[in-house]
């Protein structure tokens, strides 16, 4: 359920999103979707090459799972105003990420109610990979 | 290692049509489910301006080249957007991307890392602004 405008308080917590555990298929979709065919998300033995134990998430998935958190907190995808992602740690297959988030500033501009949010992906074991903020602009009557 | 000399350099420019089609698609591919990317008078994920910027910027890949990264150990370090308001499908948008900054540091191990931020605007036909992206890059420097 969407944030209420006119009950929206600092402190407030946003609606989570769990999403499924990201699989390779999952990164392969996304890449070609993305137009993102960078191997070290797709290519297992690319990946050792640079030295990783394995493939990948491309920053942009999480980033991506984090907006359909924020269109749902906000009741719309035209609500969000501004959204910033800092991929702070990388998301591996098998990961199952929920996105959370809490409201930090409640604030009215030109007959709009602005909502700043910290928001964050964080894995099965409460790890937080990618860290952010976002505004949602609620309408306030009419 | 990137030059300093390259702030505000333009790095490519470029333009597209907001299809029905790959708006849907990359919707799917993120398994988001939301009717407002796939009904009548549908907008954009908010994140789909990565994938248009992808589509609209092809070719840019020699300009891309000038920034001498290292190409081995890029990531994506941060990603902001601002919406001036919502992508429409259907819209044809134009895009510059430019040098923001160009800055080095130095990690804990004692490498060190380069960072560009790029700097990108869409513009509709009538050159309005409709999103701002900052992208910021970063590769470890080659020892």
């Amino acid at each position: 359920m969407a944030l209420d405008p006119v009950t929206v308080r600092v402190g407030d917590t946003l609606p989570a999103l769990r999403k499924e555990p990201i699989t390779r298929e999952h990164l392969r979709r996304y890449a070609e979707a993305s137009g993102d065919h960078n191997p070290i998300h797709l290519d297992d033995d690319f990946a050792k090459s640079a030295g990783y134990p394995s493939v990948f998430a491309h920053g942009m998935l999480s980033m991506g799972y984090l907006g359909e958190f924020l269109a749902q907190a906000g009741g719309t995808p035209e609500a969000i105003r501004k959204f910033r992602a800092r991929f702070a740690k990388l998301t591996w297959p098998g990961d199952e990420l929920t996105c959370r988030g809490t409201v930090t500033g409640v604030r009215d501009e030109d007959g709009v109610r602005l909502v700043d949010c910290e928001i964050w992906t964080e894995t099965q074991t409460g790890e937080r990979k990618v860290t952010g903020t976002a505004t949602l602009g609620l309408a306030i009557g009419r | 290692m990137p030059s300093k000399e390259l702030i505000g350099e333009v790095l490519s420019t470029g333009s597209a049509t907001v299809s029905a089609e790959h708006v849907a698609r990359f919707a799917e591919a993120l398994g988001d489910g939301n009717d407002r990317y796939r009904d009548e008078a549908a907008v954009a994920p908010p994140t789909y301006p990565i994938a248009f910027m992808a589509q609209a910027m092809a070719g840019g890949a020699e300009t891309f080249q000038k920034l001498e990264l290292n190409y081995a150990t890029l990531v994506h370090g941060e990603q902001e957007f601002e919406y001036v308001r919502p992508i429409r499908v259907g819209e044809s948008l134009t895009l510059t991307g430019r040098i923001g900054d160009v800055y080095e540091k130095r990690s804990s191990s004692g490498a060190v890392l380069d960072f560009v931020v790029l700097e990108t605007e869409a513009r509709d036909a009538r050159e309005q602004v409709v999103f701002y992206s900052r992208n910021v890059l970063i590769s470890r420097r080659a020892a």
